[in-house]
Parts: structure tokens; C-alpha cells; sequence
């Protein structure tokens, strides 16, 4: 019998796949929330320590908005890792899922802390990310660019 | 001998777009001279290039064929499919084969007809 399937075994695969519901994935979408969060750091960094009503004002919605760009970024990146790839997918990049959970890990810190070194540590993990992706998808012609 | 070789190759069927006709695991006889005598017909399941990675092969069922005589492919479980609605209609050059026969698990058998062939067109 176990003769008989290794002869009759298909040695070429027919997908019947589904993407998902829209098939659209980009970490692009991190990269940008990701570049928020730096921009706020260094902001927050640039107004120094001024304690007047405006500067602390200022500093509250630069901060509140760090948090929240740090957030999306998080999200955005677990719907690639648990949405987009799959065992095929990460095959000839064992690890990525530690790639990944810096990532995230990094987004907490960058949400917790006042950390420029940390914004740009972010933005590299996302890279590195981008580059497998579009790894992924056998494309080499797409550019990882910053909006800054 | 060889020129059956030619003709028919054995697959494996992954995904489940095409539930519940084929099964992940599937294994089938594709057809590669399908359609030397006839163009493409509806109902029929075809093997086809991701237009997407050319090294990639998609199994879906033709549903309907446009004027030009591309074809719109589409999962039976459509649902879970991703097909013509997002790839856009498949030049008949991109279409590999025909899926003529499941030979494991058995029992073997033709494909079943897909659901609602009789209201084949766009979703």
C-alpha cells in the first residue's frame, strides 16, 4: 500500500486557494504608523522640558498620538503575520515569527516609552518584514521608502 | 504509452475553494489536450496560471466565457475563493488543463457538477 501511494502520489499541486476576503496586504500600512510613532518621538524630544500650559499641551497630544500610532502599528502587523502568512509562506524563513514578536514587542515600548532609538528600531523590525513579504510574493522591485 | 504521459498528469488538489467537489488532499488526472477539440466550456474545472506568480497553479471552475473568449474562473466554494473577482477574467492561454477525474480518495468518479450551473455567471 505504501508502495503503491509513493507511485501514484501527484507531484504537482493545484491550488483551490483563498486569500482572504480582499487579498490586499502591504506593510506599508505598519511602516506609516510605524514612521508616526518615530516623528512623535523625536517631536517630543525637540520640545525639551519646557513645563509652560502650552508646551505641556502640546506635549500631551504629541504623546497621546504616539500611543495611538504605536497601537496601529501593532495591529496592522499581527493581521500580516495571522492573515497573510501561513506555514507555506514562512517555509524558507523559519524565523520570522521572532522577527515578528520584536516587532510587536517594540510597538509596546514605543507606546510606554519616550524612546527615538526605539522608533528607529521599529522601522528597521518593518524592513526587515518588507522584505520577506515581497520575498514572498517573488517580487524584487518593490522599494522599502520612507515618507519623511 | 508516452503520448498519454503527455496528455494526463496527476495533481494534488490544496486549498478548499473548490469544496465540495475536491478536497484538499485530492489527487486527479488533468486532462492536458482538454481542449485540442473544443474551446473552453462553462462547468467545466480548469487549471490555470496565477496571473499573479506563473509558478503558481490554480484549480477553478470556468463559469462563464466573454466575448473576447477569456474566462471567468471561479471557486465553488466561493466563499472561500479567490478567483475572477479579484484576478479578473484568465486569458485561455493561462489555463493549463481539465480536471477529468478524481482517481484518490476513491471511489473514483468524474467531478461532480458545481452548484448552480444552471445560473452559471458573475457573482
Amino acid at each position: 500500500m505504501h508502495l503503491l501511494s509513493t507511485l501514484l502520489r501527484p507531484r504537482r499541486l493545484a491550488e483551490a486557494h483563498c486569500d482572504g476576503p480582499c487579498g490586499i496586504y502591504d506593510p506599508a500600512s505598519a511602516r506609516i504608523a510605524a514612521e508616526a510613532v518615530l516623528s512623535m518621538a523625536q517631536k517630543i524630544v525637540a520640545l525639551g522640558d519646557a513645563d509652560d500650559a502650552a508646551t505641556n499641551n502640546t506635549r500631551s497630544r504629541f504623546t497621546a498620538i504616539k500611543e495611538e500610532q504605536a497601537e496601529l502599528a501593532k495591529r496592522e502587523l499581527n493581521i500580516l503575520w495571522t492573515d497573510y502568512f501561513n506555514p507555506e509562506r514562512t517555509a524558507n524563513h523559519p524565523d520570522l515569527w521572532q522577527t515578528f514578536w520584536n516587532a510587536a514587542k517594540l510597538c509596546s515600548r514605543n507606546k510606554t516609552e519616550l524612546s527615538v532609538e526605539a522608533g528607529e528600531e521599529l522601522l528597521a523590525t518593518i524592513e526587515e518584514i518588507h522584505n520577506v513579504f515581497w520575498a514572498t510574493k517573488g517580487r524584487d522591485d518593490v522599494p522599502f521608502y520612507l515618507a519623511v | 504509452m508516452l503520448r498519454l504521459a503527455r496528455r494526463f498528469s496527476r495533481y494534488e488538489i490544496a486549498g478548499e475553494s473548490m469544496l465540495p467537489t475536491l478536497r484538499p488532499g485530492d489527487w486527479v488526472i488533468v486532462d492536458r489536450r482538454a481542449w485540442a477539440d473544443h474551446e473552453p466550456r462553462e462547468g467545466e474545472i480548469a487549471l490555470a496560471r496565477d496571473p499573479r506568480d506563473p509558478r503558481r497553479t490554480l484549480v477553478k471552475r470556468i463559469r462563464a466565457r466573454e466575448p473576447n473568449g477569456d474566462l471567468w474562473l471561479l471557486g465553488d466554494n466561493a466563499r472561500r475563493s479567490t478567483d475572477s473577482r479579484t484576478l479578473g477574467a484568465f486569458q485561455p492561454e493561462s489555463l493549463l488543463g481539465s480536471v477529468r477525474w478524481r482517481y484518490w480518495p476513491p471511489p473514483l468518479g468524474e467531478p461532480e457538477p458545481g452548484p448552480g450551473e444552471a445560473t452559471a455567471g458573475r457573482a
